[in-house]
């Protein structure tokens, strides 16, 4: 086999597995081979784990691997769909894989063929002989994800069933045969909890979605993503609260219920849907309209399983309206942005609306890694901005944050700073910039609109120069991309989330999730310090996320993340200790403090009621 | 020996490299800055002063920090204090006028100045050196003695800061026993002979910023067809020259108080080795510079028409330019000082300096030119020490 190329290794083992090259989120299209085997193997990212694995000697060249390295025509789609948000290049690895297999098969090598057993024969009989595999380079891409507190876990066999009567079979064989099972909604969880020694449910094929428009909604099969129903939505004027994009949304409903900064308006867990269909572990069929389903809309501060596997979700959609626009209001002080926030909560003002911190305003805009290292310098040190209100409304909203708050940026000169972005950190400008320092922090001159044509000439916004930020190679490929309106759009990115990946473009993520009442900014403030102080202590790198006020502004979901080298055992080992002092810290405040709940309870009763979590 | 902090900065390390000259043996107190030792920084800082090899000996660097319990040095300031410190001379602070940066600002302007005279109580220093500010004041008009003073409004938390420094320090350097000499410098440049400075804020940052836009605008008309730069009412003339339509709100009386940095070192020198006694000294420039004279200074220079200064009442209801949206914003900072009515009394200095034939030059166009062509020469500082 050619030599390994350690960066090539480097890079497969980084994939993050955030599912980016399963969307085709920049309209440059899908990876061919995923797109119609299904199974993750076939998409860069399966393929990267596979290139990982067979390094490391977790599995041999088997018959799926050849056919998986095969199948890639090396097209280059996922090169910048993965580069977008996680600045890696797959395209070299899906080459290198394409490389090791072809060599080992010039040497006379003989693929292993993974002998089907008599459940194999079974599963394949309910599913169809594609769709159930034991292949050892099938089964490796659903053993693993990049959290750092689990192992590799292989399961005997995948499975991708096609329709609810299918996977109530196959549930139902589960069981007689004595078999564990866990649902993978799109093959991958960033959570790291879903895997099984048994058998892996890849729900990929269940992919039906149907718009009602006179009800706004859509009714979703498990293999259908965020991204695709709002695509969906979209075409016809209606936005569903969506969470990170390549995620399903019917698995994101169950797991976590969908929070995101849309939640200020649309709600949270049981607001997303009014319906949906479940099988349950028996493998009966049950909706929850029926009055004599489970209760899945109580909460019980425990971990309890997941009400069954959702076959179908009738989601809600909301209506668009054509003045809608996104705006930032920056803060230097952490306390007054979240009182902004949940003013706006109070007074129902705008549809999306959360409290950013440094990490995500450096890492969203940024297309690479070292422009957001200096941004999230630049942002507080010269412009005086730790912190941004960013909020999405029609005129009106706009207006009337406008009116609260004074100084904001708005997506005129977002655009501008976004795709001028680079110039923005010129030391000259900068030093410039830090000049108007007074009273007042810089940022609100440089708000000012007959600032416009200054910052303009400034930062000569455009496609080109923010392009120059990335590869040489790559340049071409980005000015199309920001060439297109959407790409600086701040409705459009939001509602779709497609940067929201790049905050874990440098590491990792491990994010912990808080309800907790807004007005509390001593409990709050008290949060994100422990979180901080636990981090230093154990050296991880971290940073306040974002907090969206919930229920007019009377609670809030507040996200603090710690970002660590998966591939690194020693960071592994960091967040395992600092895990230790977080699990019965977290427990503790819990306990004593009725207002705070982490999401380590509301995982699995993502369709309970937001008000039997948030009032408990 | 002699403790010097701040020795990092502008007027430390001219103080240093004076020290140096006059044989003294000094510890300089100094921080690590992006990844570049205390001791490296001291050694670059020595180079670009010109101190001579034979008086690097009688110099060593402490790397510590003021705002943190023990300046955070390893085993502690024990070490300071082994040598014998005789004097110390605290000329560190944070000069931010940022309000937001209020709890930097007290940490180092006011727990460093605690630190440093728990410090001085420790080793038996006899005399304490406090580099303040002339604007202690706060912002008034008319004569500033030199006394403590308690005024009501500061231009600035830097000034809030100071103000706050000198009286701690008489009060503990009183009851400790030990001589205290404050210094309040108004606003230092380069140096008036060779125009070299370290610093290029306060009378450097509108003619930075001039050029800098101006720069801007030129790009804007020869790359891109001039339309931001003609947004903005600038163009350039047929003799080559560049016009930008700046109105500058100034007052009708009162200037920029500026002393060059080689009259503030040997003030310094002259009021710590002959005012042995201690007191508040300012050391100021009798002859404010109006605004008018750096605005006609600044065109001459580089080729610049268009920038005139104008009362305030021409200016109300006016819409500004981008261009004078810059200025305005930076008058709100630095306005007081533009305009300054206040007279910086000098009864206790000026006996010290006159007896040394010391005098503030006035800043003529010549050593304005100096000045800004080393400024500009060296990347406003960038390239100063690549």
């Amino acid at each position: 086999m050619p030599k390994t190329d350690d960066d090539v290794l480097k890079t497969a083992a980084q994939c993050r597995h955030y599912a980016m090259c399963k969307i085709d989120y920049l309209g440059t299209g899908l990876c061919p081979p995923g797109k119609k085997y299904h199974y993750v193997s076939y998409y860069p990212q399966g393929r990267m784990d596979l290139y990982a694995a067979l390094e490391d000697g977790l599995i041999p060249v088997t018959e799926g691997l050849v056919h998986i390295a095969e199948s890639c025509s090396l097209c280059g789609v996922c090169d910048l769909q993965c580069h977008y948000v996680t600045g890696l290049r797959p395209l070299r690895v899906m080459k290198a894989l394409k490389e090791k297999v072809e060599a080992f098969l010039k040497a006379g090598g003989k693929p292993e063929a993974a002998a089907a057993d008599e459940p194999l024969r079974r599963l394949r009989g309910i599913v169809g002989p594609d769709w159930a595999t034991n292949d050892p380079a099938i089964l490796v891409t659903y053993a693993n994800d990049p959290f750092p507190l689990a192992d590799l876990k292989m399961p005997r066999y995948v499975v991708l069933p096609g329709n609810r009567d299918e996977l109530v079979a196959v549930v139902r064989l589960a069981n007689e045969l004595g078999l564990p099972y866990a649902v993978r909604g799109n093959g991958a969880s960033v959570f790291g909890f879903v895997f099984s020694e048994g058998i892996v449910l890849d729900m990929q094929r269940m992919r039906h979605l149907s718009i009602d428009p006179d009800t706004w909604t859509a009714a979703v099969g498990p293999g259908i993503t965020s991204f695709e129903l709002q695509q969906e939505a979209y075409r016809r004027g209606l936005r569903v609260n969506a969470a990170e994009p390549a995620a399903t949304a019917c698995g994101n409903i169950v797991c976590t219920g969908i929070f995101s900064p849309w939640s200020h308006a649309y709600g949270t867990a049981a607001d997303a849907f009014i319906d949906m269909e479940f099988v349950d572990s028996q493998g009966g069929v049950f909706r929850l309209n029926d009055k004599k389903s489970p209760n899945v809309y109580a909460f019980v501060n425990s971990v309890i399983p997941a009400p069954g596997i959702c076959t179908e979700a009738v989601v809600r959609l909301h209506p668009m309206t054509e003045d809608e626009d996104g705006l930032l209001v920056p803060f230097w002080d952490f306390d007054q942005a979240v009182s902004l926030a949940r003013e706006l909560g109070r007074r129902r003002i705008g549809l999306a609306v959360a409290v950013v911190g440094i990490h995500y305003m450096a890492s969203f805009p940024s297309p690479s890694q070292g422009l957001a290292d200096r941004l999230k310098e630049v942002l507080p040190e010269t412009l005086g901005i730790r912190y941004a209100v960013f909020a999405i409304g029609d005129r009106f909203a706009r207006e009337s944050i406008r009116r609260l708050a004074g100084t904001v940026i708005d997506s005129g000169l977002w655009r501008t700073l976004t795709l001028g972005l680079p110039r923005l950190l010129d030391p000259e400008w900068r030093e410039l910039a830090a000049g108007f320092e007074s009273g007042r922090p810089p940022y609100e001159v440089l708000c000012r609109p007959e600032m416009r044509p200054l910052l303009e000439a400034v930062l000569r916004p455009s496609p080109g120069t923010i392009a120059s930020a990335v590869e040489e190679d790559l340049r071409q490929a980005y000015v199309e991309l920001y060439s297109q309106e959407r790409f600086s759009d701040m409705v459009w990115l939001n509602m779709f989330r497609i940067q929201s990946s790049r905050m874990s473009r440098r590491k990792h993520m491990f994010a912990f999730l808080i309800y907790l009442p807004l007005d509390r900014h001593d409990l709050i403030n008290h949060i994100n310090s422990e979180f901080d102080r636990i981090a230093r202590a154990h050296a991880i790198d971290h940073d306040f996320g974002f907090i969206t006020p919930l229920d007019n502004g009377k609670r809030a979901v507040l996200e603090y993340d710690y970002y660590i080298d998966h591939t690194d055992p020693s960071e592994r080992e960091k967040v395992r200790r600092a895990m230790a002092e977080i699990g019965p810290w977290l427990d503790g405040l819990e306990e004593t403090d009725k207002s705070v709940t982490s999401i380590k309870c509301v995982f699995s009763q993502g369709c309970s009621r937001k008000e039997n979590f948030l009032y408990r | 020996m002699i403790l010097l902090t701040g020795g990092t900065g502008f007027l430390g390390a001219h103080i240093a490299a004076d020290l140096l000259g006059s044989g003294e043996r000094i510890v300089l107190l100094a921080r690590s800055r992006r990844g570049v030792s205390a001791a490296d920084r001291v050694g670059r800082l020595l180079d670009w002063l010109g101190v001579p090899a034979g008086s690097r000996g009688n110099v060593e660097v402490a790397e510590g920090c003021l705002d943190q319990p023990g300046f955070g040095l390893e085993p502690g300031p024990a070490e300071l204090t082994d040598g014998g410190i005789s004097e110390i001379i605290h000329c560190a602070s944070n000069t931010s006028f940022a309000e937001r940066r209020r709890a930097e600002l007290e940490a180092v302007n006011l727990g460093g100045l605690e630190r440093i005279l728990d410090l001085a109580e420790r080793s038996g220093c006899r005399r304490f050196h406090l580099v303040s500010t002339a604007y202690v004041a706060g912002l008034t008009s008319g004569d500033c003695a030199e006394k403590l003073v308690s005024p009501t409004v500061f231009t600035n938390i830097y000034e809030e800061t100071k103000c706050r420094a000198e009286w701690i320090a008489v009060e503990r350097c009183s009851k400790a026993g030990i001589r205290l000499s404050i210094y309040r410098p108004s606003i230092v440049y380069g140096h008036s002979e060779t125009g070299r400075s370290l610093l290029f804020n306060a009378l450097y940052y509108p003619v930075r910023t001039a050029l800098f836009l101006k720069d801007l605008c030129e790009k804007d008309i020869r790359e891109s067809g001039g339309k931001k730069a003609a947004e903005m009412g600038v163009r350039i003339e047929a003799d080559g020259w560049t016009v930008m339509p700046i109105r500058i709100r100034a007052g009708d009386e009162g200037g920029l108080n500026i002393i060059p940095i080689d009259f503030f070192v040997r003030a310094f020198r002259a009021i710590r080795e002959d005012a042995a006694d201690g007191g508040i000294f300012h050391i100021v420039n009798g002859r404010p510079t109006r605004i008018e004279d750096i605005i006609a200074y600044g065109q001459t220079l580089f080729h610049i028409r268009g920038f005139s200064a104008c009362p305030a009442q021409e200016l109300e209801g006016e819409p500004r330019n981008s261009l004078e949206k810059v200025y305005e914003t930076y008058l709100e900072a630095y306005g007081p000082y533009i305009r300054d009515r206040r007279i910086f009394g000098t009864e206790r200095a000026d006996p010290v300096l006159e007896r040394r034939g010391i005098r503030c030059p006035e800043l003529t166009y010549d050593i304005f030119k100096r000045c800004m062509e080393y400024g500009v020469q060296c990347g406003w500082g960038s390239r100063l020490f690549i």
